[in-house]
């Protein structure tokens, strides 16, 4: 089976419309970012708090944003994250300026509470439950003495039981299984607890109305530090490449390479932020690997151009680079069209979680190939134009 | 079978094994990271001028104790700041009996000039202070991380006055947040007037302000004191500490309430022995983390042996329990990051990325089987090696398993796919100029080396780098990533061929690919 016969096309006739496309979709994407609202640090970089809740109930986003409002929190952002309209991410946008790290992390703090404890008491909890133990959120210490007092020498396993049904460690599907809160006492019922425990757990407990999946705070000064450190490892990655293309084939590669790899991050950016999404560490690993996939292709190509220039003695520079093209063709599609089938099935089954992540990845894997081709190849031939080589380097 | 290609067997099958039963079985030799498993990450900063503060507290009283032995005069002797001491009204006469005193302080240095002097803690003294107080801190909340009982914490310094604590699986994280962060200072100190409301009645008759050796302290809310007032006047020297402390345990005070009862050492003994020998009728105030938690009168001399009562909850009691055996904090700590993730969104994402990653190598497979026939299995193979050398790995050096190590994995099972990719398609090339079936396999192996060592190599060095400088997330991409390319120049290069050669020979008529 062959995908692509032998092509002959002449891809670098266009390689000023690909460089005007780029400086395009750059230039709009920095204007997004700079003057308009695209960029959307996340928790990790812009410091803040950000809290998952699942809720027993399936309020409305504006039900629950009505309930923040009577603490004065009606301006965090408030998402629903699926699970059945369960569970919502909350992050609060206050910040407190000119005062010191310490109190503004407590600030943030404080103010995570105060949203918990306004959707817990928007919830409600019926009186006649008052006093009883909150079977969504006890731990598992609390829970083994409970059940303890009740079955000698049992306590510890039920309780893993119980809370194993609570985290949802038996699902196997991630749609729309609610994880993380039990909605009622039939759910433990149904994975089979045993009656007498059931009802024990009836006697003492209560399903309380929320439960905290995931609670993140970074104070500013963390966030600068993360900041910082990203782009360090960044740029000494870049150093490295950098070194080991020019030793390994010529200087002009290897600067053609980072050049690459630079617009390669700045496209997917750009392209980024004009959807919703905040900018996170994993996305940070996920324009990393972007870049491992490009500079992959980038090497493959530039390989081929190093092995075809021994053999077509007579060519130009373009056109070595022309039919090296032409040839990684067919593996280029293959290679970035299995890894786009991968990214795909993380996009759409990967969960919550992963979602921008692979979101980043469809783009960049498009991107690379375009790159690899329109990008790394007329870098090495402007710059051999810049800097003619001495020893007569064809152009 | 060929003498060479019996020994590459060999091998590969060696390399599966250790791989297979390193990382058996895998749900328990593996890692996971806290946002796989759910847990709690703090990154913590100890506030060392605490520590500071307290060595020049302590300085001060020891030169009030010089100056009175020497009956040298002065109006007030004070901290000014942290290192920095300050002393008003000497008196000028004996300013070379003050010189000698003063020159007694080998860590500071100090300048007099008539009836004020100053004196500051030299550098080098100040570093070593901050130094140890940060070291002590990483120890002790180890110890109590230790006796709270949670398994594989890591507790580790970060730059010089930071450290990051990363407990796995924990699920009350208020709780030990509370544990961790507690200073734990305990003192007892003898009570001169009070309780109060407020300040202002306490030193009424003071003039306002309290004498040198003595201060106001707060009594802490909902206690069983604070129904008497909210201040106390005591004495500023701490009579025992709890660094006097040998044995603490739960226990139950006389009204049937959670308290906390302990014994002392011989020394600390023998000091609690003649103060409250010499104080009968008096009382005598424990004090944790500057909070007076109860101030019980001293009926008789008790030599080693007495209860903590306060208003605490039987977790409460056990936890205190907990710090006092683990030892104070020397300095204060400060919450900058605090990420908790629970069980249930770590499971959701295992479940997520394992059912991805299940569609994406199955249909990966499918499509090199179908696009390179028989030759397709050889990627199959290789991909699937490069897997279990790949967690094998992870369970050999301990590493941990993350989210953007998912990413990782990922990209190196793309770059397993693409170096076959490379290989088969030379492999084409080549058989499509004639060559034969023997001949066009070396040959497509061979040219096809270079594009996968160099595109390999620059992204595991870049992985490198990036393990060296990244924090957390990052460091858990590079290493997968690392692992994973590494074992792909042995499964897609070595091994791939190992197979070509065993079901190629000269009598193989056609290539299957």
């Amino acid at each position: 089976m062959r995908l692509l016969k032998a092509t002959h096309i002449n891809f670098l006739k266009w390689k000023y419309v690909a460089l005007g496309l780029t400086v395009l979709i750059i230039g709009a994407g920095i204007l997004n970012m700079t003057v308009g609202k695209g960029w959307k640090p996340g928790v990790d970089f812009g410091g803040g708090t950000l809290i998952r809740v699942v809720l027993k109930d399936t309020p409305s986003v504006s039900d629950v944003r009505n309930s923040l409002e009577r603490v004065g929190l009606g301006n965090s952002l408030i998402q629903s994250t699926g699970k059945g309209g369960h569970e919502f991410l909350i992050r609060t946008r206050q910040v407190f300026l000119g005062k010191t790290e310490e109190e503004e992390i407590e600030a943030h703090a404080r103010l995570a509470d105060q949203v918990i404890s306004a959707l817990k008491a928007s919830q409600g909890t019926p009186q006649d439950q008052a006093g009883l133990l909150d079977l969504n959120t006890i731990d598992k210490a609390n829970l083994t003495s409970l059940l303890e007092a009740s079955f000698p020498g049992e306590g510890a396993g039920l309780a893993e039981a119980v809370i194993g049904v609570r985290n949802g460690v038996n699902v196997l599907s991630t749609e729309g299984a609610i994880t993380g809160i039990l909605t009622g006492f039939d759910q433990l019922e149904r994975e089979g607890i045993k009656p007498e425990v059931l009802q024990v757990l009836k006697d003492k407990t209560t399903l309380g109305p929320m439960a905290v999946v995931s609670r993140e705070t970074v104070g500013p000064q963390a966030g600068a530090e993360l900041r910082r450190k990203a782009t360090l490892a960044v740029i000494w990655s870049l150093i490295g490449m950098l070194i080991y293309i020019a030793v390994r084939f010529k200087l002009a590669y290897g600067v053609a390479a980072i050049l690459t790899l630079t617009q390669d991050v700045l496209i997917t950016l750009s392209i980024y932020s004009f959807t919703n999404r905040e900018i996170n560490l994993p996305i940070v690993a996920a324009l990393l690997t972007i870049v491992g996939f490009s500079i992959n292709d980038t090497i493959v190509t530039f390989d081929r151009v190093r092995e075809n220039l021994k053999t077509m003695r007579k060519d130009s520079l373009e056109g070595v680079m022309n039919v090296s093209i032409n040839q990684m063709l067919g593996r280029t599609m293959i290679t970035s069209g299995t890894v786009f089938l991968t990214v795909l099935a993380l996009f759409l089954f990967g969960g919550e979680v992963i979602n921008d992540f692979a979101f980043v990845m469809l783009i960049g894997v498009i991107e690379g190939i375009y790159s690899t081709v329109y990008l790394s190849c007329p870098i090495v031939l402007w710059w051999n134009k810049i800097f003619p080589s001495k020893r007569g380097f064809r152009k | 079978m060929r003498k060479g290609l019996r020994w590459k067997v060999v091998l590969i099958l060696a390399v599966l094994a250790v791989a297979v039963v390193v990382s058996y079985p895998i749900t328990k030799k593996i890692k996971l990271g806290l946002d796989l498993k759910g847990g709690m990450h703090l990154v913590l900063q100890v506030m060392t001028d605490d520590a500071v503060n307290q060595e020049t507290d302590q300085e001060i009283l020891r030169l009030q104790d010089l100056f009175k032995k020497n009956s040298l005069t002065y109006a007030s002797m004070a901290r000014i700041e942290p290192g920095k001491l300050a002393i008003q009204g000497l008196n000028p006469e004996q300013e070379g009996k003050v010189r000698d005193q003063l020159d007694l302080l080998r860590d500071w240095d100090y300048s007099l000039s008539g009836p004020t002097a100053t004196a500051t803690y030299k550098t080098l003294a100040i570093q070593a202070i901050r130094e140890q107080a940060v070291g002590q801190s990483v120890e002790t909340i180890r110890n109590r991380v230790d006796a709270f009982g949670v398994a594989e914490p890591i507790i580790q310094r970060q730059g010089t006055s930071r450290i990051i604590v990363e407990l796995p699986g924990v699920d009350d994280p208020d709780r030990v947040q509370g544990i961790i962060k507690m200073t734990a200072l305990l003192e007892w100190k003898l009570v001169q007037a009070g309780p109060a409301p407020d300040e202002a009645t306490l030193l009424k008759d003071l003039g306002g302000a309290p004498p040198d050796n003595q201060e106001v302290v707060a009594i802490a809310p909902k206690s069983r004191e604070s129904e008497g007032g909210s201040f106390f006047l005591l004495e500023k020297v701490a009579a025992v500490t709890g660094a006097d402390l040998r044995t603490v345990r739960r226990t139950l005070d006389e009204w049937n309430n959670p308290a906390v009862s302990f014994g002392l050492k011989a020394d600390g003994a023998r000091r609690f022995e003649s103060i409250t020998g010499q104080n009968i009728g008096r009382r005598l105030a424990i004090i944790l983390d500057g909070k007076v938690q109860s101030a019980p009168v001293i009926n008789a001399r008790i030599s080693d042996e007495g209860i903590i009562t306060g208003h605490f909850t039987v977790e409460q009691a056990d936890d205190l329990v907990t710090v006092l055996k683990a030892g104070a904090l020397p300095a204060g700590l400060k919450t900058l990051e605090n990420r908790t993730i629970g069980p249930s969104l770590g499971a959701d994402s295992v479940r997520a990325g394992m059912l991805a990653g299940l569609i994406a190598i199955v249909s990966v497979m499918a499509f090199m089987v179908i696009y390179y026939k028989l030759s397709g299995f050889n990627a199959v193979a290789a991909m699937l090696l490069n897997v279990v050398i790949l967690f094998g790995s992870l369970a050999y050096f301990k590493a941990t398993l993350t989210l953007p190590g998912i990413a990782g994995i990922i990209l190196g099972l793309g770059m397993s796919v693409d170096a076959n990719v490379l290989i088969f398609e030379r492999i084409r090339e080549e058989h499509a100029l004639g060559k034969g079936i023997l001949s066009s396999i070396a040959l497509g192996f061979q040219r096809a080396f270079t594009a996968i060592f160099d595109s390999n190599l620059t992204t595991i060095i870049s992985a490198v780098f990036l393990f060296q400088f990244g924090t957390g997330a990052i460091k858990g991409y590079a290493i997968t990533l690392i692992i994973s390319l590494t074992a792909n120049l042995f499964t897609a290069v070595f091994v791939s061929h190992v197979i070509f050669d065993l079901t190629h020979n000269k009598n193989t008529k056609t290539l299957s690919i």
